[in-house]
């Protein structure tokens, strides 16, 4: 089982160092709206699904790759805690 | 890693060569210059089962795994010599079929598939003159006036459209959201406001029709709505991730024709009092030819299975674009070469398929984007 801190620390790390620190953003809260502020792009999403998939080992349909699920950490920690249980 | 197709892989293969070479390439030379989409050999197509592939067969389809779909349509290439038909079947398969497969609700998908399937015809309307690479930046707009979107704006380079009974039209339903409030919408033949425009004329996939489509107050039921509110990246990127991986599938089958082309001119074309392909000059563009038909299959297979295995191979299949599309560029050309003259007209049907190949290069996305996105899940 995948635990909700450690998925969120993982998660938030991975969004900071792949993509906001690049944009010279070295901080970000767990509600910021990623693509709001430049951190994500449409590409980066895929990026981003392709780091879930392989450290959560779960699959992402591609109905599920949503500006909702992903638009923030909270959001993505919520979606592969929900992806775990199933 | 297994790299056979199995029996009844193999065995569907087989036949849908057979009805390639058999049923779909008469009169392509006059087609391609009255640029003629055959709607014909479309219903041949779709009685064969070949539009409804990967379609659950509850829908009316044939419930093939991407990587048996692939192998299907690389048969196609091969046999069937009308690349443009082909283009029209990839564009209604992946971006009009799968869309509504993987979108939409239960009421849309046994409304809509089981016609696509069967002899329908379908598009999406995404690209516009100020967007094309940069596909979200689209003017056309959605409103929601109560229990309707109405939709304004106007689309280019949709291929199908002349013909299409279904359109799955992306608008921007709010503006202030950016990319993230496009929205996807199904709009049917004759809905009052959507037009199909002039007809475009293309150098290459002459016989796949394409024109422009304006929407002008085009006013649809809330029931049209293909996916969520807002949802239209989701759709458009599941939409391309199925297109990229799959719509090249065909080349490889013209790759390998058209390398079996210039082979046997090779050994019956004698100059100096030798076959042709006795020289180096000649014989080595046909073992390219062959290192490029290898290549591209392992790039393009490899991508339809990660597919299969429901992973996203967002770079695999750009990969697999760039290569196979360029590749079968150098082939034509190659082709061209070795055949000389004979090769430059239009009887021996070579530059026809040059013109085609292009295309290759630009649709779905240029060689230049793929470029990016490859580099790009680099993380550069």
């Amino acid at each position: 089982m995948i635990q909700t801190t450690e998925a969120k620390d993982q998660i938030r790390q991975y969004v900071l160092d792949e993509f906001a620190k690049t944009k010279g953003i070295n901080q970000i809260t767990d509600q910021e709206i990623l693509t709001k502020n430049g951190i994500m792009d449409s590409m980066g999403i895929f990026r981003l699904v392709a780091f879930l998939e392989d450290t959560f080992k779960i699959r992402v349909g591609d109905e599920e790759i949503t500006h909702d699920n992903l638009e923030s950490v909270d959001a993505i920690e919520r979606l592969v805690i929900a992806k775990s249980k199933k | 890693m297994d790299f056979a197709w199995n029996d009844e892989q193999a065995a569907f293969r087989k036949e849908v060569l057979r009805f390639a070479k058999e049923e779909l390439n008469d009169d392509i030379i006059t087609r391609d210059k009255n640029e003629e989409f055959s709607r014909e050999l479309w219903v041949k197509c779709a009685k064969f089962g070949i539009q409804g592939l990967p379609i659950p067969q509850e829908y009316g389809g044939g419930g093939a795994d991407t990587l048996t779909t692939v192998g299907a349509l690389e048969m196609l290439g091969y046999g069937c010599k009308d690349n443009g038909l082909i283009f029209s079947i990839n564009a209604h398969m992946w971006s009009s079929e799968i869309p509504i497969w993987q979108f939409g609700t239960e009421e849309q998908k046994r409304k809509y598939l089981p016609g696509l399937v069967s002899g329908g015809l379908g598009l999406h309307a995404m690209t516009e003159p100020g967007s094309g690479s940069d596909a979200y930046s689209l003017k056309t707009r959605a409103e929601r006036h109560g229990d309707c979107y109405v939709l304004n704006g106007s689309k280019t380079f949709s291929s199908n459209a002349p013909d299409a009974d279904v359109t799955i039209v992306f608008a921007n339903l709010d503006p202030s959201r950016g990319p993230n409030g496009v929205t996807a919408f199904l709009v049917d033949k004759g809905t009052p406001g959507f037009t199909v425009g002039k007809k475009l004329h293309k150098m290459g996939l002459r016989t796949s029709p394409m024109a422009e489509i304006y929407l002008q107050d085009c006013e649809i039921p809330v029931s049209h709505l293909l996916g969520k509110e807002f949802g239209g990246q989701a759709v458009f990127t599941s939409s391309m991730e199925w297109e990229r991986i799959c719509i090249l599938a065909s080349h490889l089958g013209a790759m390998q024709r058209i390398m079996e082309t210039c082979t046997k001119y090779a050994k019956e074309r004698k100059q100096f009092g030798e076959p042709i392909g006795k020289f180096p000059a000649i014989n080595n563009k046909i073992a390219e030819m062959d290192i490029r038909l290898e290549t591209g299959r392992l790039a393009l297979y490899k991508a339809a299975w990660m597919k299969s295995q429901g992973r996203h191979p967002l770079r695999e299949a750009s990969i697999a674009k760039v290569y196979v599309s360029e590749a079968c560029v150098q082939s034509c050309l190659d082709a061209i070469q070795i055949h000389g003259g004979y090769g430059y007209t239009t009887e021996y049907e070579l530059e026809r398929e040059l013109r085609d190949a292009i295309a290759g290069t630009i649709y779905s996305g240029t060689s230049e984007i793929h470029r990016v996105i490859i580099a790009n899940m680099q993380g550069l």
